[in-house]
């Protein structure tokens, strides 16, 4: 009798076994969140690194911005996904190996390192990839899901074979790729509202119909060189709340409309906030609220996932800074609820 | 340079700029200007320097730059215009007139002065009020100082027989400096309300009182191994009484630190790496008004250089290595024909907030980052 029930009940583990493990075949995840209702928020303790003292990227952003959404009851750590670390296979979707290789090892000339803004370490390495990771783990989390909101990403300067003005991997690029070769999906948007030009995916994409890159920017700011996007929308200085969500209406039902796409990745940048150290226009906590409840309604309500990214942000006082970044979780989260997602 | 070319220059520079510096603003004047001086701690005066009519401005600092809490708040980051004028000349001097809203100018090649007031009867102009005289007839410029007491006072001459101190509400000259040479000067500037020195382009400096009828003090020139050399010279005086030195920098880069109260003597020297063949009249060296031994060198090329001069030596063979390079000007100018820095200061209280200007029309206002901090 024990050795029948022992057997039965050997069976079920293994049948169940074998259906947990496929769920976790889908997603580059080292936490996943099956059993939540919530909106899935993808974060890494290692989306951080050490930089030298007075650095003037915002690093510490990233864990506060997860502190601030906890805090403020807005998620709780149930809804919170943690990547996988993207291999050097994944990565090379869209870089090159010689430039892996050496991005990896630390070998890095000089003047590669200045054009990126950041001194090379095995940290640094490390949490590029974690929030590379992080875009690809959102990205199929919103097929699955609807919807999916990093705490991280949009480093968009980044071209396959060097980095630039704080970016060293491409995430949006890599997600994008990943999700093209992996799954029958066959065309991604990225709507990147980051106030400089996205100008590496343009490029990763320039010759490629099935990414369609959609950059808002402001025309004097970095990079003065620009590439081209599939449609680009240079704003003048001083741009204000009203008049630059006319620029994003104007262009994006149409889009949705004419593309088509099975997934949009979205760049919500807050440096287009007027208190952006870098950024040059005049946006406000709502204009950047409305913005992102605009673009993440728009494409659920056509049943289109999105996967939205914190993008670029620049300012001395981090707390505010991410707080700022949050903007985007809290719309994705009234999204979440006025959708009955 | 391609334009794309020249764009991927700026934007390496900008990403450069943003460890290097604590703050940057850049813009952009219609014509040059030879000439920066503070009428507040918010604001200064600049002026053209063309044959004929030139603006004279006074521009406000970007607010962003000011505000050391709360930066974001300031959405403003440009120069603001708040009192303009014209010249009929150049203005190669330009001397605010502290605690009043008077200014003096010169025009480089006669050695009168005119004399403006900033705004007044609720205008925005800034309009000539009168003239002083200069004593020579001789051309080449009159270089000017000014004192707010014992009353408001203009030092100014072309050479060192010329000098005068005129007083600006009667016109009187209160004193007159009496030596047989005729040294053109480079430099005016008052020590202390009754004592001022007098560098000359030969690298001789006076030191004159002006209460006693006693011959100025001859501070002879540095030694040198060049021949036909230009000497410009800036004196640190600051409240503390240790704290009175003069530099002398030649036009081929030699500099010498020298102790005032130890009748001049040579403190220490050192060669800077300058571009040596190009000879400019508007080559400056100024000491840090609130930084101890930090002195800052323009008008070799497209870069104001900081230095350091604690660790100077007498050896004049050793090549000072600057501590700061400010290359704003050099690299965003795409244009054929060198830029040349043509005027810098450094703020009255910000210690590491400098102000430059270049011959093609660029003003930039800069926080810099002591390097040992930076990342």
């Amino acid at each position: 009798m024990t050795c029948a029930r022992r057997i039965f009940i050997k069976i079920n583990v293994i049948k169940i076994g074998r259906t947990v493990g496929a769920c976790r075949r889908f997603f580059h995840a080292e936490l996943v969140r099956h059993e939540s209702s919530g909106l899935p928020i993808v974060h890494h303790n290692q989306y951080v690194c050490e930089l030298p003292v007075n650095h003037r990227f915002p690093m510490a952003k990233f864990p506060r911005v997860l502190h601030f959404l906890l805090k403020d009851q807005v998620i709780t750590d149930k809804q919170v996904w943690a990547p996988k670390i993207p291999s050097k296979e994944l990565l090379s979707c869209v870089h090159t190996e010689e430039y892996l290789q050496n991005f990896i090892n630390g070998n890095v000339e000089e003047k590669d390192q200045r054009r990126t803004g950041f001194p090379w370490s095995q940290g640094l390495v490390r949490r590029c990839r974690y929030e590379t990771g992080g875009t690809v783990l959102a990205a199929e989390v919103a097929l699955q899901r609807g919807l999916a909101c990093s705490t991280a990403g949009g480093t968009h300067h980044a071209f396959p074979s060097y980095g630039s003005g704080f970016c060293l991997l491409n995430d949006l690029a890599v997600a994008a790729k990943y999700v093209l070769n992996n799954s029958s999906k066959r065309k991604v948007l990225i709507v990147d509202l980051d106030v400089h030009q996205g100008d590496g995916t343009a490029f990763i994409f320039k010759e490629d119909p099935s990414v369609f890159t959609f950059s808002v920017h402001c025309a004097k700011n970095f990079p003065l060189r620009k590439q081209q996007s599939d449609l680009d929308v240079s704003v003048q200085d001083g741009l204000e709340d009203k008049e630059y969500l006319s620029t994003v209406e104007a262009h994006l039902p149409h889009l949705l409309q004419t593309f088509r796409p099975d997934l949009v990745l979205y760049d919500a940048g807050v440096d287009p906030h007027q208190e952006d150290e870098l950024g040059r226009l005049r946006l406000t906590d709502q204009g950047l609220y409305q913005r992102d409840l605009y673009v993440m309604k728009t494409v659920v309500s056509r049943g289109i996932p999105v996967a939205a990214v914190i993008g670029g942000g620049y300012s001395r006082d981090i707390d505010k800074l991410a707080l700022r970044h949050s903007i985007v979780q809290r719309a994705a989260t009234q999204v979440w609820r006025e959708c009955g997602m | 340079m391609e334009d794309s070319e020249f764009e991927d220059v700026l934007d390496d520079w900008f990403i450069e700029s943003l460890k290097t510096y604590k703050d940057l603003h850049v813009y952009q004047l219609e014509h040059p200007t030879k000439v920066i001086e503070w009428t507040s701690e918010k604001t200064v005066c600049v002026a053209g320097y063309t044959s004929s009519k030139n603006e004279i401005l006074e521009l406000r600092l970007p607010l962003k730059l000011l505000a050391d809490k709360n930066k974001g708040l300031c959405a403003e980051r440009d120069f603001k215009v708040t009192y303009g004028g014209f010249t009929e000349g150049a203005v190669c001097c330009l001397t605010h007139v502290p605690g009043t809203r008077c200014l003096v100018t010169n025009d480089g090649l006669s050695s009168d002065l005119q004399l403006w007031e900033l705004g007044g009867d609720d205008s925005d102009v800034i309009r000539r009020t009168g003239l002083v005289q200069g004593r020579s007839l001789s051309d080449g410029g009159s270089k000017i100082a000014a004192q707010l007491s014992p009353s408001p006072q203009v030092l100014h001459g072309g050479l060192i027989s010329d000098v005068l101190l005129t007083e600006l509400s009667s016109g009187l000259t209160v004193y007159k400096l009496e030596t047989q040479s005729s040294d053109r000067l480079s430099s005016l500037q008052f020590e202390s309300e009754a004592v001022f020195l007098a560098g000359c382009t030969n690298g001789s400096v006076y030191v004159a009182d002006t209460r006693t009828s006693a011959a100025p003090q001859l501070l002879p020139p540095p030694e040198s191994s060049h021949e036909s050399v230009q000497w410009w010279a800036d004196v640190c005086a600051g409240p503390h009484l240790s704290c009175s030195r003069l530099i002398r920098l030649s036009s081929v880069g030699v500099a010498v630190v020298s102790d005032l109260r130890n009748a001049g003597t040579s403190v220490s020297r050192a060669q800077l790496d300058v571009n040596a063949q190009r000879s400019n009249p508007d080559i400056r060296v100024c000491w840090s008004p609130t930084l101890h031994d930090y002195v800052s060198v323009s008008g070799f090329g497209g870069v104001v250089e900081i230095y350091n001069v604690s660790s100077w030596s007498t050896d004049s063979q050793v090549v000072a290595e600057s501590l700061f390079q400010h290359r704003g000007h050099a690299v965003s100018s795409n244009v054929d024909v060198s830029v040349v820095v043509t005027a810098h200061t450094w703020h009255p209280e910000r210690p590491r907030t400098l102000m430059s200007a270049a011959s093609d029309g660029s003003v930039h206002v800069w926080d810099w980052v002591e390097p040992h901090q930076s990342a």
